[in-house]
């Protein structure tokens, strides 16, 4: 019983993690057709500034969360000026943006790396103490990421269902030109998106570095999982991906206690190249992909 | 007669190259132009994935390491001459590869970027991760992929024996061998049938499939063919440095060869080529501001993606080699 409240409690918040960062992959992905590999440098970014403002500036914990989501936030606006934004009429669209973000998520690390040094750096954006369940002790700092998730999560829902914004975004989606027509500013959008993809990522770049600490190239892995989140779900498809998200999380955290943490991720993976093979297109995607 | 002009390049470039060791005595230039050959056989072998077949391949390197690896374990646990052992460590890779790309390969662009990445950093964590001892040899405990540390004294190809200190000219003849084969091998795939296949799914693909061409069939083929030299490359780089280990699985790695294809061309003949000569001779000049490299390999990549995407060789001065048949506006 213990057991199996541990693995729901650590699967859970596993789960809530990776959401928050692939909602936003998920979001950019579904309204640009854009995969953005800088997504990893850019939790490590919002990690290190919410680090730097609570320890050498010795901000409130909150304001430095606000500022690593603003920081992040423009971080992912300049992305799309710089990169997304010439070449998005142009042919191989999907593969170009891949490439370039990778050399952007390249620079940003080595940057962080440059400014912050190599070494493990403990997050101090943490809750101490634990709830105990039964026989076993629940983090408080889990509970505060599993509430974090899930008001941000019904806060996008809301964005993008309530909110001239998510309305544009949802239609932008859909039909590029077809909202252009309507009067929709496309490229207005999609800045805002990726805005909020960058804002996204250092929330989810914070709570994984609470959980583990800091490094430069922290964002590697989770990046990688949030993709096969994505892909597992159908690329582009928001509420899909949450759903494999904490499906997936506990689902790693069974692995884990089950056969040992060296084998979940390949466990994961394997996982994910069946479900694949059965549905090409992603769990809850289709073949004429349906997005947001 | 574009195939035999670049026979004739080829020829010329390769007697040119066999030159070096003779103009210059010193060792360093032999041995990075040795390096040069190796990248620039994964990379032409790379190049004919991403650039011809149209697959958004990143597991590259894990096939070239699958080659490493198969080398150094064949030598270690089974003492097989080197000579023997590549060969063997190209089959291997190319049956990894076909299984990859048969989980794969079904899917689309992106999907596939994402699970070859995935695929290559399962191997990473694999190898890395594995703790237990295989054998305990006097140097101490060695888990069945070598573990973090990996695999050094497996056996070479003899040339120290041979030539004593001068052994390292001979390992430039063989990289210069292996690349000339590898480039004859991507001309025929590009010149040949399955370049055809290619050039016909990529100009009208509703027409292609319906006349019995199936992507996934030549994809397919060109995934598992190319591993064959890069399998052989990755043999050749472990023999060479009488090393392997994880490292080759560095994003640092992979970020550098694909910014030789993506700054020389992609899908053409010599662009890859010339890309790797740029980068590497870049890499030397930037030598000196260690810890500023992968920042300007990613300025590198990133612009002239967004910049120049067709390379170097889509520079109006470098029109004439270009692959027949470029996608046109459609």
């Amino acid at each position: 019983m213990d057991v199996i409240v541990q693995i729901i409690a650590s699967g859970l918040t596993m789960g809530a993690m990776y959401a928050i960062s692939t909602i936003g992959l998920a979001l950019v992905y579904g309204s640009l057709n854009m995969l953005n590999m800088a997504h990893g440098a850019l939790l490590a970014l919002g990690g290190y500034v919410c680090y730097f403002a609570m320890a050498h500036l010795g901000l409130h914990p909150l304001i430095g969360l606000l500022g690593a989501m603003v920081v992040c936030g423009v971080a992912g606006l300049a992305i799309f000026l710089v990169a997304a934004r010439p070449m998005l009429r142009a042919e191989n669209f999907e593969t170009r943006i891949f490439i370039a973000t990778i050399g952007i998520g390249a620079i940003i690390e080595n940057i962080v790396l440059r400014l912050f040094g190599p070494q493990p750096t403990p997050q101090p954006f943490n809750l101490s103490g634990a709830i105990v369940i039964g026989q076993v002790h629940v983090p408080n700092q889990n509970l505060l990421i599993l509430g974090l998730a899930l008001l941000l999560m019904a806060g996008l829902a809301l964005l993008l269902q309530r909110t001239r914004l998510g309305r544009a975004i949802r239609a932008t989606a859909q039909n590029r030109e077809a909202a252009q027509l309507m009067g929709v500013r496309v490229s207005f959008v999609y800045a805002q998106v990726l805005a909020l993809s960058g804002g996204l990522a250092a929330i989810s770049g914070v709570m994984i570095s609470s959980l583990s600490s800091l490094l430069p190239n922290m964002g590697g892995d989770p990046m990688l999982k949030a993709f096969i989140i994505c892909v597992v779900a159908g690329l582009g498809n928001v509420y899909g991906a949450v759903a494999a998200a904490i499906v997936l999380g506990l689902l790693e955290a069974m692995a884990q206690y089950v056969l040992g943490v060296q084998y979940s991720f390949a466990i994961l993976l394997l996982l994910v190249i069946l479900v694949l093979i059965w549905r090409p297109f992603g769990l809850f995607g289709r073949r004429q992909v349906v997005r947001l | 007669m574009p195939t035999r002009r670049d026979l004739l390049i080829l020829a010329v470039l390769v007697a040119l190259a066999a030159l070096i060791p003779l103009v210059t005595g010193m060792r360093y230039i032999v041995t990075q132009a040795t390096l040069f050959f190796i990248w620039a056989i994964v990379v032409t072998q790379w190049n004919l994935v991403l650039g011809v077949g149209g697959i958004f391949s990143l597991a590259q390197m894990a096939l070239f390491a699958v080659g490493a690896y198969s080398t150094a374990m064949l030598g270690y646990y089974f003492e097989l001459p080197m000579l023997l052992a590549m060969p063997i460590a190209a089959l291997v890779t190319v049956l990894v590869s076909t299984l990859v790309g048969a989980a794969c390969l079904r899917l689309k662009g992106p999907y596939v970027a994402l699970l070859t990445l995935a695929v290559a950093q399962m191997l990473y964590l694999l190898i890395t991760n594995d703790t237990a001892c295989f054998t305990n040899p006097p140097s101490g405990c060695m888990p069945f992929f070598g573990g973090v540390r990996g695999f050094t004294r497996f056996g070479d190809l003899g040339f120290r024996e041979l030539l004593g200190g001068k052994w390292y000219v001979a390992h430039f003849y063989v990289g210069l061998f292996l690349l000339a084969l590898a480039v004859l091998f991507s001309l025929a795939i590009i010149r040949g049938p399955m370049g055809l296949a290619f050039q016909a799914l990529r100009d009208n693909p509703g027409c292609a499939m319906s006349r019995g061409v199936s992507k996934f069939k030549y994809q397919l083929w060109l995934f598992a063919l190319s591993a064959f030299f890069t399998g052989l490359a990755g043999s050749f780089y472990a023999i060479n440095f009488a090393a392997i280990g994880p490292t080759v699985f560095s994003i640092s790695l992979l970020l550098f060869l694909m910014s030789m294809i993506v700054v020389g061309g992609i899908g053409t003949i010599w662009g890859p080529l010339l890309g790797a000569l740029i980068l590497m001779l870049t890499d030397e000049a930037m030598r000196e501001f260690g810890d500023w490299r992968d920042i300007g390999l990613g300025l590198i990549l990133a612009g002239f993606v967004i910049f120049l995407p067709r390379g170097l060789m889509g520079l109006p001065v470098a029109r004439l080699p270009r692959l027949s048949g470029r996608r046109r506006a459609d």
